[in-house]
């Protein structure tokens, strides 16, 4: 609750005009932004420059987010749209493969089997559907939240969360049947 | 333990390890470098958007001034007149008032 008040007046400041306070909500959010991004693209490198991106937009949207409204649901849901404007304007499915493949490499020292079988579960999921999961399962977020975030109708998220979550269960081996 | 019991147990299991598997992934939750970079692409696009509107103030304001100068060049050259032994005294005025506070200041120990 504190946090949350906290983040009301940095937004107010910022509203305000106050780049120094408008620089503590990337402290305090870049990472939820760029965790989601790299799960919902699976390209670091790419989550990273879509997160700077992020944040630029928000800094010329502050004054348009509600008072009270959650600040890492808006920052996530403009991530999601660049994230998708991204997809759409490049054909970027191959590239991103491709890079995917890459990064897998790079992170092989993670402990590795469930690890890989889990990226390349989520790799192979729907963009909307991944981003729910990456979202609700990966970052806590409510239902109503991703919701919000997403702007999908909260029926869908909840559906691409069951879902989502069948079919990385499985890929780890663990049947969905057993795990609710 | 119940069935229902046994499942839900078993599905917090599950939520469990998936979600220390994408734990691995996390970024730090401080990073200085991205935010410092966020900070210089906001106050780079903050710099462009002040010069753009400087110059797009500057342009109206010439226009106008060029559209108006007809009409305001007789209107200046009548003022100035009546108005230059003011304007003298005024900015002697001025002068002064900033040589004199500068040495109060001095005096107080407010300025060195």
């Amino acid at each position: 609750m504190i946090l949350t008040s906290l983040d009301e007046s940095l937004v107010a400041a910022a509203q305000g005009g106050s780049a120094e306070a408008f620089s503590r909500l990337v402290e305090r959010h870049q990472q939820a932004v760029r965790a989601f991004l790299r799960r919902a693209c699976g390209n670091w490198a790419q989550a990273d420059d879509l997160a700077q991106e992020t944040f630029l937009a928000a800094w010329t949207r502050i004054g348009r987010l509600k008072t009270g409204a959650s600040v890492r649901a808006w920052l996530c849901g403009i991530g999601y749209n660049k994230h998708l404007s991204a997809v759409r304007s490049a054909g970027r499915d191959r590239a991103r493969e491709a890079s995917y493949e890459a990064d897998r490499d790079a992170t092989l020292d993670a402990p590795a089997e469930d690890k890989l079988a889990l990226e390349a579960a989520m790799a192979c999921l729907p963009a909307e559907q991944r981003a729910c999961v990456a979202l609700c399962l990966a970052a806590d977020f409510s239902h109503a939240e991703a919701s919000d975030a997403l702007r999908l109708p909260l029926g869908t998220v909840k559906s691409h969360v069951s879902r989502g979550r069948a079919r990385l269960l499985q890929a780890l081996g663990v049947s969905s049947d057993d795990a609710g | 333990m119940t069935q229902a019991d046994k499942n839900l147990a078993d599905q917090n299991r599950a939520d469990d390890r998936l979600r220390a598997l994408f734990a691995l992934d996390e970024p730090p939750a401080r990073d200085p470098v991205f935010s410092t970079e966020v900070m210089a692409r906001v106050m780079r696009q903050r710099f462009q958007e002040d010069v753009a509107f400087l110059l797009g103030v500057t342009a109206v304001g010439a226009g106008a001034l060029w559209a108006l100068w007809p009409v305001l060049q007789p209107v200046l050259l009548t003022l100035s007149r009546g108005f230059a032994p003011a304007l003298g005294a005024l900015a002697l005025a001025g002068c002064a008032l900033l040589v004199l506070d500068a040495r109060a200041r001095t005096a107080v120990g407010l300025a060195s």
